[in-house]
């Protein structure tokens, strides 16, 4: 081969692209090397095959039917992008491009195919097309978006309105609380003061002898005692509205509560009103404070009794219930969802539009004249359910009734329940030992030195915690610490009795609190071991206290 | 005298052999639905589901045109579409010419349509995944080819058909179609022309066809390939002239 030759073979057989020549019937005579490498053949086997015989069944069929023709009628075809289909199973993307060779008489010669590799310009239309459909979908899922989108924003609107609404309420509740719960407190420590003073009188009364005076001043101490006490009712309530009660819960079968309680209910209902009690079977227990639930009876009877003035019929049934996800999710309020002991109250009374019904809770919202009613009985109710960790619900309907529905949480404990109420000691027993006694209020520290001095015991006073710690540490004999929760000056009674047991352990302890949200009070409940009495205390809830107190095994 | 191309191409693909009738017959040349000129808008999804619907086209064709007792020539799969038009409406032609006919490209128990079932929707996966690279080469546009001045403008981008998404469901008509039974009892006269070495409609097939057809004749071409009167106008011509 001469130079010229050699040099024309080396650049056909080594093109960058794939050369083929093939004769009329599309029957190849010529290969070079770079299509044979691609595809894996030698040379020299692939003359003799159809270029369509290189290609994959589609390729196979469109040749036949489209580029034929076309190569055909109009004598080339071009960039056709085709897959070249390889021995060893692989698939070759290629673009190829051909045209008919005539001589001068317009015979057909040869038929030249350029094939060139197609790889990346495969992988970049996939890319393409994988983009424009992405597109695509997004322009559609923003269409959809912009058709709905005007009432998605009213439903967040609306959403929005109803959460700020009750959170509005929520608040509003939650400051009338704070309010009432201060001045509930200062209330506590002044009616004390009272209460013990009237006491002190009708004390010493007795021991003078008897005349028209001493039963005048009797009649009029034992009044202002009636008062006060009432007050005091008054204060606990507001106190509870305000949940800073102290509860004392305890596991209580509430129907048997309701059962006990039926006589005084009855009484307080009246002649014309009939009263159904009904337990359902296998009723739960329930963690609550028995007191308070008995109070909460008496408040709704009275309502009761109050929206059916010419009689009619009050039932309060118990029964198992349960809330569910769906139940609680609708209410404005946290409640869990879980098992609940329900006591509903029901009567045939007047009943309440849904104005009244939003405010029913309100603390001072009555619908009764003025003089008869608080409006604080029902928001007592609601503290003490809400503190109780409950639910309270109230259904009613003009002209027909009521129904008030209190949701107590199951107690599945073992403690055993709670059935009477304790009762005093019929005789008082004093002391001699020794206490020392913290309060800042003056007035009532001095009662309640009083108190315990007449009781026999020996009382060393403070007025703040530091003052109390100096006392104690030049005092060995003191027995028990009797100390307000909330002191000035920086350190609480808490404190101040974690000191003095760290100083000397075992030492007891006395607390005495009006204004429960403190360190030793957690969700209105004690701490299990601490000693607390409400004020405001009696002459005989002191004395019985404190030696309950210092009876106990250290 | 009505000629019908097949899958792929346009009326063109009669260029060399539609002038050969002129002068004793009035020639009638047109475009499938989705080919050369035709409206694309016209396309609908479930008429042209099956070849009955191209039959359809053909049949109103005819009849506006007043085809009476005319001859239909018909490739490929326009064979088979012939035979259903004139299956519906038998006044409409005396004879056909069948090119590489083929009433099933499927093999099935007996019969050899030339492709397996895997074949067939191996295309038909190929043509949904790589249609893009195709249509480009579909619509190609002529750049003055000094070798062939007498193409000109005719042959622009209508050559091949236009629409990937019409040619798809053609394909899918196509090779999917079973007209076999279309076939048993057509009496009209028919010509088979059959190519040798034609990858479409192989030999069997067109011998299935004379087979089933009773009053048909057969002719093997020398011709290979699909498109004899693209590759071998002159023994195309010859064969219908003899037949006719």
């Amino acid at each position: 081969m001469t130079k010229d030759l050699r040099d024309l073979q080396d650049l056909f057989d080594n093109a960058p692209c794939g050369y083929l020549s093939a004769d009329a019937g599309g029957r190849i005579t010529r290969a070079n090397q770079t299509l044979a490498a691609w595809l894996g053949y030698e040379r020299e086997q692939l003359v003799g095959m159809r270029f369509q015989d290189l290609l994959n069944i589609a390729g196979k069929i469109y040749y036949e039917t489209h580029f034929a023709p076309l190569l055909r009628m109009q004598g080339y075809f071009h960039e056709v992008a085709l897959d070249l289909a390889c021995p060893n199973g692989k698939s070759f993307p290629v673009l190829v491009n051909a045209v008919e060779r005539r001589d001068e008489a317009g015979g057909l010669e040869f038929i030249r195919i350029t094939v060139f590799n197609a790889s990346d310009r495969r992988r970049y239309e996939h890319e393409l097309l994988e983009a424009r459909r992405m597109a695509e979908t997004a322009s559609t899922e923003l269409r959809l978006l912009n058709a709905n989108l005007e009432s998605k924003v009213d439903e967040a609107v609306k959403e929005r309105l109803a959460a700020e609404d009750a959170l509005r309420q929520a608040q509003k509740m939650e400051a009338i609380g704070q309010l009432t719960g201060g001045v509930a407190h200062d209330f506590n420590n002044l009616l004390t003061v009272i209460m013990g003073g009237i006491e002190t009188v009708e004390r010493q009364l007795t021991e003078l002898p008897p005349s028209r005076a001493t039963e005048r001043i009797e009649r009029s101490a034992a009044m202002a005692l009636h008062g006060a006490q009432r007050a005091a009712t008054l204060t606990a309530r507001l106190l509870a509205f305000s949940r800073r009660q102290a509860l004392a819960p305890k596991p209580v079968e509430a129907g048997r509560l309701v059962t006990g309680l039926a006589e005084l209910l009855q009484r307080t209902l009246g002649e014309t009103i009939t009263l159904e009690t009904v337990t359902g079977a296998g009723l739960w227990r329930t963690l609550v404070d028995p007191g308070e639930l008995e109070n909460s009876l008496v408040n709704l009877a009275v309502n009761a009794r109050d929206a059916m003035p010419d009689g009619g019929r009050l039932t309060i049934e118990t029964s198992n219930a349960s809330l569910d996800d769906a139940y609680v999710q609708a209410l404005a309020e946290p409640v869990a969802p879980g098992q609940y002991v329900l006591v509903a109250v029901s009567d045939t009374g007047a009943g309440m539009d849904a104005v009244t019904l939003e405010r029913v809770f309100e603390p001072f919202f009555t619908t009764k004249e003025v003089g008869k009613g608080t409006g604080l009985g029902l928001s007592q109710v609601y503290g003490f359910v809400r503190q109780t960790g409950g639910h309270i619900q109230i259904y009613s309907e003009l002209g027909e009734g009521t129904t008030v529905k209190i949701y107590l949480p199951r107690f599945e404990g073992t403690a055993g329940t709670e059935e009477a109420r304790e009762s005093h000691p019929g005789k008082l027993h004093g002391g001699d030992e020794t206490v020392l006694l913290v309060e800042d209020h003056d007035d009532l520290r001095a009662y309640s030195a009083g108190v315990l001095r007449e009781l026999g015991y020996t009382v060393i006073e403070a007025g703040t915690g530091a003052e109390a710690l100096a006392l104690f540490g030049e005092h060995d004999e003191i027995d028990v610490l009797f100390t307000d929760v909330v002191l000035p000056d920086g350190m609480d009674g808490r404190r101040l009795a974690d000191e003095a047991a760290r100083r000397r352990p075992g030492l007891k302890v006395l607390f005495t609190t009006g204004y429960t949200r403190n360190a030793i009070v957690h969700n209105g409940r004690l701490d299990a071991g601490v000693n607390l009495i409400s004020k405001p205390f009696t002459y005989v809830d002191l004395a019985v206290k404190i030696r309950r107190v210092l009876d106990m095994e250290a | 005298m009505v000629f019908s191309h097949g899958f792929g191409c346009d009326q063109n693909m009669w260029r060399f052999v539609a002038p050969a009738f002129e002068d004793r017959y009035r020639t009638i040349l047109f475009d499938h639905i989705g080919a050369g000129g035709s409206d694309l808008s016209a396309y609908d999804v479930e008429k042209y589901a099956t070849l009955d619907g191209y039959a359809e086209d053909i049949i109103e064709l005819s009849r506006e045109l007043g085809v009476k007792g005319g001859v239909f020539v018909g490739h490929s799969v326009s064979a088979m579409i012939g035979v259903l038009a004139a299956r519906k409406a038998p006044e409409l032609f005396d004879k056909l010419v069948l090119v590489g006919p083929s009433p099933r490209y499927i093999d099935e128990d007996g019969y050899v349509g030339g492709f397996s079932e895997a074949q067939i929707h191996e295309l038909l996966e190929f043509l949904d995944s790589n249609y893009m690279g195709w249509s480009q080469a579909m619509a190609p546009t002529i750049m003055g080819n000094p070798d062939r001045p007498e193409l000109g403008e005719e042959l622009t981008n209508s050559f091949c058909a236009t629409d990937p998404e019409i040619a798809k469901r053609f394909a899918r008509a196509t090779f999917l179609s079973d007209n076999r039974a279309d076939l048993a009892g057509f009496g009209i006269r028919s010509l088979i022309l059959q190519c040798s070495n034609d990858v479409i409609a192989p030999q069997a097939v067109g011998e299935y066809v004379h087979a089933q057809l009773p009053n048909s004749e057969l002719v093997i071409m020398q011709a290979s390939g699909h498109c004899p009167n693209l590759s071998a106008p002159e023994e195309t011509v010859a064969a219908i002239q003899a037949f006719l």
